[in-house]
């Protein structure tokens, strides 16, 4: 809402600047989000009187104007405007102006001749105007004084935010009352009186109908006679022009101003055009034509609140208005209506037709029901005091249920002990009477947990002094025993306040209704800053789950392997879906789709991490960031039924990617490109960080993944860990044409089968032997069932395998491969000996021959 | 024959001298100490002298021997001394060449914040508690004291899976289910980070999703005071001791005492107009809170005649974005490597 602070100063007396203003404002919850500061740039513009004129000796079109602005001298200005003569009065901009179209004034010399300022169009103060000349000002212009107040561009604006709550500030009355307890001033609020001149009565000429009393708590209206349409006054164009608000005539004028002044929107209806005489609050029928005052039809969904004549619709409630009664000039009888809307309809049926008005606004927020009379009698005041009608006896009034005052008790304890302050009770009671409540004492109740407290007190103090009665202690011991807890009790009775209080809400404020909306007004007004900070008292410990701490390990160890971490969007879509070569019936294509998503390109929520890491690689790769390792931890979601009757399955998944060199770029470094085992190498690295051990891993397969090299990585039936290239057609659809690597897992499996606990292994008080076995297998064997059968046929001394070579090659047959192992025997117990670490040796090459039909390697 | 061993000392001291490596000087050690040396020959020649004069011919012998065996011994370090600095010399690297790289990781700017915002928190005694990103009506507007129809949802445009599910646009729905799994006004005091979704287009302040984190503290005797006590210590966990908070009342449907709050600009301390992350205007918005409204504690199931609390909620981007000088929201969902590199 925007509001001119002259409308405010109309009102109220305050003399701080537009920036103070608007800080007290901000500071006690009516926040201005701006100030539109007018003559902004005309500092140095004022006017000037042209007293002599004449042609430029060099040029044909520009002309030197001896200026009078009020200095004793005159000033030489020359200028290109054919629309000067002598003896008007002009703006002038002078040496070191800085205007608003942006042209800043220095001395110079046009054609030789020095000029020592300039002669403004509307169009250079910004300004509305003909711009094709100088701006001509009035005759009885004063000469030398600012432009800006002459032009009556001295007003500020104010541009608030208003929050959602505070319905009764979408005015200038309801901001005038802010301002009035801010600064502690009394508001000088018009009379609001009405002539009932008009001879006829309002009530015989129009009814008015509640049908739907749920959707409009009141409706008032007045009837206006012999109206005169035509323009409003300069002062009202001028405060409307300041609310963002078009001038349009009289009649619509004083109701927007009305608005804007009470907070009450208010409609005209061309009398004439009202079939039956009749205006009915009812619901639309589904289907029913609404011709509205934009001359566009519109068909009601049904439900919708319309002010219907007797044969039809004449407008959505609060919204807008109908075509056929608009006001015309031909409009000679004029029913004002002023009622009171229920918020949510209004705010669905604006938010249906997409229409959001300086009304609706208000309706939504809520207007107060209290004051349509008002509104009504100082929208005719105004429209009689500019001669512009006569008025009906009488307001045609309906309200059927008439509001009861809201109540609420409080005590000044409750308050404080919201909002850890100490404030008493005059001033708790000072600050809301101020803003308009009104209060009386309700009593004094205790509460319960006070008075359990000094009864307690009592008792055990009472009962000492009973026990030392008995025990032989003098009775006048005894009574001083009771005199002194007596005396306590008074004592701490008296910092305590029992009253409560009942404060009667102000009929403009729908948003309080139980204490604690008591103790944010009274927190306000003193202002946040007052309120002592603190920290609560009770102790607790602080932590994060086991799976929160887990999935961060995840993450420094990935970060510690050389891995960046991403965060990319949940969206996605069937597009995505196709490029990484999801089969058509897998469970990966059964996204949850978003009913109003932000563009056709991301509908779905994703299944899967895959797709978008691809998307982020190939963001990097297209801007030449090549050597690219990236991992992502985020959920992916799945429907329990499509379509979605509950909410989805969300399970949180693990993705890494790497692609480009080994090593980064360097002088000394291989150039190399990463490959499988790269990756591998780092999944593995992770596994054994999380303590995740005696896994196996198999070839496998995947959607996105090269058929060739993909491994699954597993423990027990438990699919840990998805690893492998990304297929060359996957990459291509994502517009890389390099090997990329990828990982996924599920972080919910890798909890579960992460060792439980940590244990040490203590370090060998034994030296180990070692063997090297190398061997010819035919090249479909893999190395980890060979591994595997080392691992199982060396016997208990058995400590380690490594694979240290794979060859192929001219040197051996083109069948085989060749594998070499260096086995480590160890025993916890004592030094092996050669004999012993042979005799594994023996059994573990009988096996590989055995399993694989090794041979071996001489 | 003294005479001869004078000799035979001198010509040993000048080829001792002589000698340019380690080779030559063996050979002329072999030529006078070896077997067939020249001394040793000399040695040999001893049975020749009388009697009375071996002693002291012997003693010559013996002195020239020792005397050509130091001059060895020292001329073997100054060439071994020579040899090393020659090794060294022409061992000589450009050590300005540069080291060779390694790839290193990092986390996301987003995670390293909210590390921190939880690390804050935790110290504090809570615990960060989690919710669904795909929430029901119930918990992300309802149970928050926003029935449908209230003005307060226009300022949050939902991603809508079905009339009563949508992608959540608030980490606040956490507050609800949290105290609903409590029973008897047990003491609570969270946070809950998370992703949350508005529709929003994506640009340099907004996007369609982003983090939050929510806070709740429920107990009795909770107050405002607390509240701005809490903001205030996270504030200068945060941003530095020398940052201050400023509260503005503001309205949220779930609480009833509100505020925004805003803390000083930790880059300039409001003293510089230009300044990018303020633009000169000393305060940055950073989070909304308050008190709860005694509604939200009744939906939940607690009861607000005996307990109180506050909430608060704030940005993890705007946070990260402050505390590094960010100026676009999109870096951090681009990934650009050389963004991510930084951090
Ligand atoms: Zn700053």
């Amino acid at each position: 809402m925007r509001v001119s602070t002259k409308w405010l100063k109309d009102f109220i007396d305050i003399d701080c600047t537009t920036e103070e203003l608007a800080e007290r404002f901000t500071m006690s919850g009516t926040p201005v989000e701006n100030i539109i500061r007018a003559g902004v740039g005309l500092e140095k513009v004022v006017t000037g009187c042209i007293e002599k004129l004449e042609r430029h000796p060099e040029s044909d079109h520009l002309q030197i104007c001896q200026m009078n602005v009020g200095a004793g001298e005159f000033l030489q200005i020359v200028t290109g405007a054919q629309n000067v003569a002598e003896g008007q009065i002009v703006p002038v901009a002078l040496v070191g102006a800085n205007l608003p179209c942006g042209k800043k004034i220095s001395k110079g010399k046009l054609r030789g001749v020095v000029s020592n300022g300039m002669l403004c169009s509307p169009d250079e103060l910004k300004i509305e105007g003909d711009s094709s000349g100088i701006l001509i000002l009035p005759e009885d212009t004063p000469i030398g004084v600012p432009a800006a107040e002459v032009l009556g561009l001295d007003d500020d604006i104010l541009e608030f935010e208003l929050t959602a709550n505070r319905g009764d500030c979408f005015s200038v009355f309801g901001l005038v009352r802010e301002a009035a307890v801010l600064f502690d001033r009394a508001p000088n609020f018009p009379e609001i009186k009405v002539d009932e001149d008009a001879d006829a009565d309002a009530a015989d000429m129009i009814e008015i109908k509640i049908d739907a009393p749920d959707l409009c708590s009141r409706f008032s209206a007045r009837v206006l006679t012999d109206v005169k349409l035509g323009p409003s006054p300069e002062w009202i164009q001028k405060r409307l022009e300041g609310a963002g608000i078009r001038a349009i005539n009289n009649v619509v004028d004083v109701t927007n101003f009305v608005m804007v002044e009470l907070g009450q929107p208010l409609h005209a209806y061309d009398y004439e055009e009202i079939s039956g005489k009749v205006l009915n609050a009812r619901r639309a029928v589904a289907g029913e034509q609404l011709h509205t005052l934009d001359d566009s039809n519109r068909l009601a969904k049904g439900g919708e609140l319309v002010i219907a004549d007797a044969e039809k619709a004449a407008g959505l409630a609060g919204v807008m208005g109908g075509y056929e009664t608009e006001i015309t000039e031909k409009t000679k009888t004029v029913v004002l209506e002023a009622a009171s809307f229920n918020s949510a309809s209004i705010r669905r049926t604006s938010r249906a037709v997409g229409l959001h008005s300086e009304a609706s606004g208000r309706f939504e927020r809520g207007v107060n029901e209290k004051a349509t009379v008002t509104a009504l009698d100082r929208a005719a005041q105004l429209l009689q005091e500019m001669g512009a009608c006569k008025v009906c006896k009488g307001i045609v009034d309906v309200y059927p249920a008439p509001k009861s005052p809201v109540k609420v008790q409080f005590t000044s304890q409750q308050i404080n002990d919201r909002l850890g302050t100490n404030y008493s009770d005059a001033e708790i009671c000072g600050v809301l009477k101020k803003l308009g409540f009104e209060i009386s004492e309700a009593g004094a109740q205790f509460d319960e947990d006070f008075i359990t407290d000094r009864i307690s007190f009592a008792a055990k103090h009472l009962g000492r002094a009973a026990r030392e009665l008995s025990q032989n202690a003098s009775v006048d011991d005894f009574v001083k025993n009771i005199g002194e807890t007596v005396g306590e009790l008074i004592n701490r009775s008296g910092s305590k306040s029992f009253v409560t209080y009942e404060a009667t809400v102000p009929d403009w404020r729908n948003d309080v209704e139980l204490m604690d909306d008591l103790a944010e007004e009274v927190a306000r007004i003193f202002g946040y800053d007052k309120i002592p900070a603190t920290l609560p008292k009770s102790a607790q410990q602080g932590h994060q789950s086991a799976a929160q701490n887990f999935a961060d390990r995840i993450k420094n160890i990935l970060a510690a392997l050389g891995m960046n971490e991403i965060t990319s969007f949940a969206f996605t879509s069937a597009e995505t879906f196709d490029k990484l070569q999801i089969p058509a019936d897998s469970e990966l294509r059964r996204a949850v789709p978003i009913m109003n998503p932000l563009t056709d390109e991301f509908p779905l929520l994703r299944t899967n991490l895959v797709g978008s890491i691809l998307e982020n690689a190939a963001r990097n790769f297209s801007r030449k960031n090549e050597d690219v390792r990236l991992f992502e931890i985020a959920p992916v979601f799945f429907p329990k039924a499509l379509p979605i009757t509950e909410q989805p399955r969300e399970i949180q998944k693990l993705v890494g990617l790497l692609m480009g060199r080994r090593e980064p770029k360097g002088w000394a470094q291989t150039s190399a490109e990463i490959d499988f085992y790269d990756a591998k190498g780092i999944v593995e690295e992770l596994l054994a960080q999380l303590e995740i051990g005696n896994y196996s891993v198999e070839a496998g397969s995947h959607y996105a993944l090269h058929p060739g090299k993909t491994a699954v990585f597993k423990k027990g039936r438990e699919i840990l860990l998805t690893l492998g290239e990304v297929h060359p057609a996957v990459a291509d659809a994502f517009g890389i044409n390099k090997k990329i690597y990828v990982f996924e897992a599920d972080i919910a499996t890798l909890i579960k089968c992460a060792a439980k606990k940590f244990s040490f292994e203590s370090l060998p008080k034994y030296p180990a032997i070692t063997r090297d076995l190398a061997i010819l297998v035919s090249l479909d064997v893999a190395a980890g069932e060979v591994e595997k059968v080392i691992a199982k046929s060396a016997g208990k001394i058995f400590s380690g395998v490594t694979l240290f070579d794979v060859y192929t090659g001219e040197r051996i047959a083109a069948d085989k491969k060749s594998l070499a192992f260096n086995i480590k025997f160890q025993s916890g117990e004592r030094t092996l000996t050669d004999e012993e670490a042979d005799a594994a040796f023996k059994n573990i090459l009988a096996a590989v021959e055995k399993d694989f039909e090794a041979e071996l390697r001489s | 024959m003294e005479q001869k061993i004078q000799e035979l000392r001198a010509a040993a001291q000048a080829e001792i001298s002589g000698a340019a490596d380690l080779k030559e000087l063996d050979g002329v050690r072999v030529k006078f100490l070896g077997k067939k040396g020249e001394l040793t020959s000399l040695l040999r020649g001893m049975n020749q002298v009388s009697a009375e004069d071996r002693p002291k011919i012997g003693k010559v012998v013996n002195e020239a021997r020792a005397e050509i065996e130091k001059l060895i011994a020292d001329k073997n370090s100054a060439l071994k001394a020579a040899a090393l600095q020659n090794k060294l010399a022409s061992e000589k690297i450009d050590v300005t060449l540069p080291g060779r790289k390694v790839h290193c990781g990092h986390l996301h700017p987003l995670t390293l914040t909210l590390n921190r915002i939880k690390e804050i928190f935790i110290q504090m005694g809570y615990s960060v508690e989690e919710g669904p990103e795909v929430e029901t009506d119930y918990f992300n507007f309802e149970a928050l004291n926003l029935p449908k129809d209230h003005p307060a949802r226009d300022m949050q445009d939902s991603f809508y899976i079905t009339e009563e599910i949508l992608l959540r646009t608030q980490t606040s729905p956490v507050q609800a289910r949290t105290m609903q799994k409590n029973t008897g006004n047990a003491p609570i005091r969270m946070i809950a980070p998370g992703r949350v979704y508005r529709r929003d287009d994506f640009d340099a302040s907004h996007s369609p999703m982003f983090h939050q984190v929510e806070g709740l503290v429920v107990d009795r005797g909770v107050t405002f005071g607390d509240l701005i006590g809490t903001l205030d210590f996270f504030c200068k966990q945060m941003f530095g001791e020398n940052t201050n908070i400023r509260l503005r009342p503001s309205f949220f449907p779930f609480t009833s005492v509100s505020t925004e709050c805003d803390c000083s600009c930790p880059i300039c301390h409001g003293r510089d107009s230009n300044c990018k992350v303020c633009h000169g205007a000393g305060w940055l918005e950073i989070l909304g809170a308050g008190e709860v409204h005694p509604k939200v504690l009744e939906m939940s199931g607690y009861s607000p005649s005996v307990v109180s609390g506050f909430a608060f909620g704030m940005g993890v981007e705007r946070i990260a974005m402050i505390k590094y000088g960010i100026d676009d929201l999109r870096l951090f969902f681009e990934n650009d490597l050389r963004f991510l590199n930084q951090f």
